[in-house]
This record gives structure tokens, sequence and C-alpha cells, in this order.
């Protein structure tokens, strides 16, 4: 077995836990519901009901919840519509996070925020732009429209005032933010830090994904045959990434081992056919934590589901690992691609896997691509797991691993 | 650097400082011919055009060194086109024409353009965070190396001001009315001027003889406290000083990020009056770029030839000449009270 004291004599780092997490998605409120859904293979793919869109029979990924209900659970119940779906969601994961990781009082520790957002409050954009540039009725709402405003909310929230910052690389961003926080706290800036993402259901993405003529028909089918396109969610992931100087060893979820970040640097939307981001990524990840693809127990994949996103990341599963690929999945059939929270979400996903040793499956999966020699899981099955490979690509060619371990 | 002042194909100070009556400040933009290809020009919005260039202009300064990392901070984003095309979807019942705008909407799209450009596969990052946007790209910069993960980092801030965001910001109160830019700190209304740029450097562990010679000794950012209280800027710049390993006493240049609003100006001036009160030396910029999320690019590069040349140039010294050399530069920028960010410079050579 790999010796855990040997390797870690060479880093000088101190190590990165998970010591909370906290998930709003459309397959579930909490880990709890996640982890069901998860269990009884359930999807969270339906019809649009959040708004009225034109595009209205492609399925996406909603979170059951209207504002209301929804600024509830954020604890919200003051000018409840001053808050963009982004921010409520966001509020809902983090008050989950913080509450999981024993946090009481923000002082007591060196603590920051890092958060992710692709559209951050464009609901309110949708809602309100047109009349804005007409009058100024609605400018109490002008200050929600980009996408610092939901990191503001939730910072003000737990009251951090350090380090606070929002990151915004398409559908890499809170892995990206991830990644930020746990760099961080190993050079010794903090020792817990707030890390996710969060982006609602909006017409702009809708649309946008839609003229680019990836979004599925049917509810997209990750690593399938016939595989037609990505499914958008809505949702928010939080973690507290901590120092092991001063996380509390009860508290201990999960290790961020490694990580990385590359630019494809081929394409503003697609990837190589060949996978070239992707397998850098997952190489530098792994040089990163100092581990071999064979130590490799998981890969929870991007797998949206598009033609080429799901043969590029599998070509370049196949040329990383060979003879030897672990299980594989994208849990994207659950939640959709929930675009900014995305990277955050499964991250979470991953914690809960090694925590719980189990595989995650994917769903509507019928065929094995042609392309490639292996196929998802498809059940949470118990699963030895040591290390997880997650990764997250997006647009302008941003590709993040990160490399989950057991504690 | 791509401002409002004529800085494109400067290498210091520009000998002429640009005036305008206006409510707005408007970059002074280059032949984008002589930086970017005339076929990819054509359908590139203007924020691309400004980016790819001004990070050209400066990779060619730094002898086309081959970046290890690119990292961009950016308030708004690629603002214009995602006005656009959140414009379409509103206005065109979702049927929408073009899905360009949509594309190049994506707040990384500068970053990504100037990796595609250089086809470089190095760690890309976007930051998005009002007055952090430029200050979070900067510390990150500074942890890579720290990291040993890059010996040169392609690190920038831009924004670009658009009719709408005028619009909307101005029901909020940010704006005056239109005024000569060299009369702002004058005008005791409040509101400021408006502005935008785009500024690249190369963040180098390694120092050469033939580049400036600032030095980075830290950046710190803070969110203030409510209710506002002066001295907690004040203890946040001891503790920050105090970490770099110097203290006031050491500090001989301040640039304030004073903007001329009445109200919000108050914390720079109390800085002035009480912490720093005494032999330190005061600039202020913004009368130059206008007001904007990343005008702290717009100080770094002024601090940056300001260590170099050892000279305050007068159109932005807010005391007297002082014979003094300037070894420590101190930046202080706040976004409305919200966003404060310190940043410290160090002459490399004494």
């Amino acid at each position: 077995m790999y010796n855990k004291s040997q390797k870690y004599k060479q880093v000088m780092y101190p190590r990165v836990y998970v010591t909370g997490i906290g998930i709003i998605s459309a397959t579930g409120n909490g880990t709890e519901e996640t982890l069901d859904s998860f269990f009884n293979l359930r999807t969270g793919i339906g019809k649009l009901s959040l708004f009225r869109s034109t595009h209205a029979g492609i399925p996406v990924a909603e979170v059951k919840y209207n504002n209301t209900i929804l600024a509830g659970h954020a604890g919200i119940y003051e000018h409840v519509n001053t808050f963009t779906r982004n921010t409520l969601l966001a509020l809902v994961a983090s008050e989950q996070a913080v509450n999981n990781s024993g946090w009481t009082d923000t002082q007591e520790k060196h603590t920051g925020m890092v958060w992710a957002t692709t559209v951050g409050g464009m609901d309110f954009n949708e809602q309100y732009y047109r009349s804005l540039l007409e009058s100024d009725q609605h400018k109490d709402i002008i200050g929600t429209l980009d996408s610092a405003d939901c990191t503001e909310k939730v910072a003000a929230r737990f009251n951090i005032r350090h380090q606070v910052t929002t990151i915004s690389t398409a559908c890499s961003s809170s892995a990206n933010a991830i990644m930020l926080g746990a760099r961080l706290i190993r050079t010794n800036r903090l020792q817990r830090v707030l890390v996710g993402g969060s982006d609602s259901l909006t017409r702009f993405t809708l649309n946008g994904f839609n003229a680019l003529e990836i979004l599925s028909p049917t509810g997209c089918r990750p690593f399938d045959m016939n595989r037609n396109g990505l499914t958008i969610g809505e949702g928010a992931a939080a973690l507290i990434l901590e120092s092991e100087e001063t996380a509390e060893p009860d508290r201990i979820i999960c290790e961020l081992r490694g990580y990385a970040n590359v630019n494809e640097a081929f394409h503003a939307t697609a990837s190589t056919v060949d996978g070239f981001g992707a397998l850098l990524a997952m190489e530098k990840a792994l040089e990163s934590a100092r581990l071999k693809p064979l130590e490799i127990s998981y890969i929870n994949a991007h797998g949206t589901g598009t033609e080429i996103n799901d043969l590029s990341e599998g070509r370049a599963i196949e040329k990383l690992f060979g003879n030897h690929i672990p299980p594989v999945s994208s849990t994207k059939a659950f939640t959709g691609h929930t675009l900014g929270a995305a990277g955050a979400m499964e991250a979470i996903f991953s914690a809960l896997a090694l925590k719980y040793q189990i595989l995650l499956p994917g769903l509507n999966f019928e065929a094995q691509m042609p392309e490639l020699s292996f196929k998802p899981c498809l059940k949470a099955d118990p699963y030895p797991l040591n290390h997880v490979v997650s990764n997250s690509f997006g647009f302008g060619g941003s590709n993040t691993t990160l490399i989950l371990s057991k504690a | 650097m791509i401002s409002p002042q004529s800085t494109c194909n400067a290498t210091g100070f520009p000998a002429e400082v640009v005036e305008s009556v206006a409510d707005r400040l408007i970059c002074i933009e280059p032949d984008y011919r002589e930086h970017i290809n005339p076929i990819q020009l054509r359908r590139m919005p203007r924020i691309l055009r400004m980016g790819l260039a001004s990070a050209q202009i400066c990779l060619n300064r730094a002898n086309n060194v081959s970046p290890d990392a690119i990292i961009v901070g950016t308030g708004l984003g690629c603002l214009d086109n995602l006005e656009k095309f959140l414009l379409e979807v509103l206005d065109h019942d979702e049927h929408v024409t073009s899905v360009l705008p949509f594309i190049n909407s994506t707040h990384n799209a500068v970053a990504a353009q100037i990796a595609m450009l250089l086809r470089n596969h190095s760690y890309n990052i976007t930051y998005c965070h009002r007055g952090f946007s430029f200050e979070s790209a900067l510390q990150d910069a500074l942890m890579l190396i720290e990291e040993k993960q890059a010996k040169n980092v392609l690190m920038g801030g831009i924004d670009e001001c658009t009719d709408d965001f005028m619009k909307l910001h101005g029901y909020l109160g940010y704006w005056k009315k239109p005024l000569s830019n060299l009369r702002l700190l004058a005008d005791k209304s409040s509101g400021t001027i408006a502005g935008e740029g785009s500024a690249f450097f190369i963040i180098s562990s390694e120092s050469s003889p033939d580049l400036p010679k600032a030095v980075i000794e830290g950046v710190h950012t803070f969110l203030a406290p409510k209710p506002f209280d002066e001295n907690n800027v004040a203890q946040e710049i001891a503790q920050f000083l105090q970490k770099a390993g110097t203290d006031r006493q050491e500090v001989d240049a301040v640039i304030l990020g004073l903007n001329g609003d009445a109200v919000y100006d108050r914390s720079y001036w109390a800085l002035r009056n009480n912490y720093f009160a005494g032999h330190t030396e005061f600039m202020y910029y913004k009368h130059l770029c206008g007001e904007y999320y990343t005008a702290g690019a717009f100080a770094l590069w002024l601090g940056s030839v300001v260590l170099e040349n050892q000279n305050i140039p007068d159109k932005t010294r807010l005391t007297r000449k002082s014979s003094r050399p300037i070894r420590y530069l101190l930046l202080y920028n706040h976004f409305r009270n919200t966003e404060h960010s310190l940043i410290l410079l160090k002459n490399g050579q004494f």
C-alpha cells in the first residue's frame, strides 16, 4: 500500500482539509437529500417552471423552490425581492457549510472567502434591465446585477472582511475558487476559507447555450453513444477549507490534496477532440498531489453530455490511465450543468464519495461510446476510495482538475 | 497601458496631460492593426481589442517573455457584449440572431483570448470582484511566484465604460455633472468622473536590468467595517506595513485613490491628516484615468514610473516637492468605501 508518511515528508505546505459542505441543487437541498437522490437514481432534470421562455420545451434542472421559499431557507425575511436568486442559493449553501464545519466565531481564525459565478445577478438583469434603461424606478437593485454582489452579501452574513474575492472563469469558476482557497491556506494567508460557487437558471444562459446548439432535447446523457447535449441546471455549493494546523480532527471530511488549472488555448467554446487540455489539467493536478494515476480510485468527470466534451475528456482519461481506468461517472444527469456552481458541487460529491466510500452513479446511460474503452458507473455502490479526481472545464479553454483524498 | 491619457506608446509619464470636460474619461486607443491580426480584429469587441493590444505592448517591452501564467482582473468583464446579448434575448422574444455576443460576454474572454493568441497553456484566471478585481489578480501573481509555480506572470486590470453603465449608476449618484478632469478635486459636490483602462504588467521573480525596478512588497484587501471607522483603515495599514517589515515612518510617498467625491474621499484625507501626517508625499491619479473598478492598475503603473524615475509628476502631486528619495511607496484605494486595497512598492535599487 501507499505510504503516506514517506511521501508527505517532502511537502512544505500545511495540508488543506474540507471541514464543512453545503449544497442546494435540483437533486436536493442539503447532503442528505443529495445522497438519497444518488442512491435512488433520482434525477433533478425536468420541465422549466421558474420563468416563461420560448424554449420552455428544453429540459432544465431547477431547484424546486421559488424565491420566497428559498429566501426562508436562506434566513431572509425582509426585502426579499432585493436578493437575486443567485444570492439566495449561495446563502442557503453557505449557511449549511458553515454550520457543518462547527464555525461559530469568524474572528477566531484567519478567515476569508472565495466565491464563483458566471452570470451573477442575471435574473434581475432580465427582470429590470429594460425598465432601468427608461427610468430609475428600480434603482435599488442596480447593485445586485454584477458578479460580486452575491459574494459580498454572503461575506457580510458571516462577517468575513479579509481575503474576499470572486472568480469568473465560465464553467470551471468554482473549481478555481476552491483551488485559490487552498492556496491561500498553503501560503499561510488564511487558516480557514469559505469557497464555492452559485448560478441560477436564466434566460440569458438558456438562450446562449441554445444558440450554440449544445442543449439536450431529452436531458443530458453523459458518456452515452447517443448523447445529445448538455442540460442547464442551477444551484450553489459551499465548502469550508481549513489548514491542518487549525482544523478540528472530528470535523475533517476529506483532504483537498491537489489541483491544477491550465488553458487549452484552442477555441472560445469547444475543446480539442484529443482532450489535450483535460489531459494536461489531470497530469498537473496529479503532480501537485504527488500521486500516480494508479492511485486514483474514482473520476468525477466534467461529463456534460455534449458530443465533443465527453469524447475529448474520455480520450484524455484513456491516455492518462491506459489499461487501468478507475470507475468514471458524471453526476450532471442529476444536477444538470450548474455552470459557476458545478466545480464546487462536484467537489462536494467527491467528498461525499470519500466519506461514505461509495461510487457516484451516472444516469440516462444506454450504450457505450464506440470511441472509448470504458462506460460510466451506474450505481452508488460501496467502493474503497482513497483519491478522487474531479474535473471542471469551461469556455475560454479553462480546464481545472481537483484531487480530493481520504483523510 | 491603454488609458484616457497618452500612455499607449509612452515609456514614462506622458509630457502632456489630456484635459476633457465630461462626466467620463474615454481611453485613447492605439491603431489596433499594429498589435492584432486585422482578420481577427474585424469582429472583435472593444474590450478584447484593448486587452489584447495592451497585453501585447506589455510583452513586447518585456522582450516577449513567455508568461508562466495569465491573470486578469475586471470588475465589469465584457459588459458591452453582455448587454448586447441580454437585450437580444429580451427584445426578440428569445430568438437570438448571433451567438457571438454570448461567447464574448464571458468574463474570462480577455484572459482566454490572450492565451489563444500566445498559444499559452499555463494557469489562466479571471477575477471579477468590483474594487478587488485587480488587487486579487495581483495577489494571485505574487502567490504563484512564492509557490515557485511561475517566474513571469502576465497580469492586468481592464474595464470598459458603457453608456448603460453610466446611466444606471448615474441613478445612484455615482457621477458628477460634466466638468474638467483637471478640476476633479476642486469640485466639492458628491460623485466622481467615470473612467476606464487596460493595463498589463509582467510580475517577475527575477529583476532585469532593462525593466522597471519596482518591487511589489505586498498587497492587501479588506471590506470596510459597517459602520465605517476611519481608525480601522489606519489599523489595517499598520498591520500590512508591519508584515512587510516596515512602518509608516519609512513610507516616502502614498498614492491616494481620491476621486473628488466629497463623501467618499474622507477616508483618504483622514489618512493624510492623521496617520501619515508629517513627512510623507501624497499623490493622486483619478483625474487622469477616471474612477473604475480596476483603477488600481493605473495606480500601479504610476507607482512603478515614479519609483523608476525617482520623480513625482507635477500633475499627480498633492503636496509640495521634497528632495527625499522614494524608497517605499504605498497605494491606497477604495471603491465607494466598500472594497479597500493596499499595495506596497519598493525601489529595488536601494
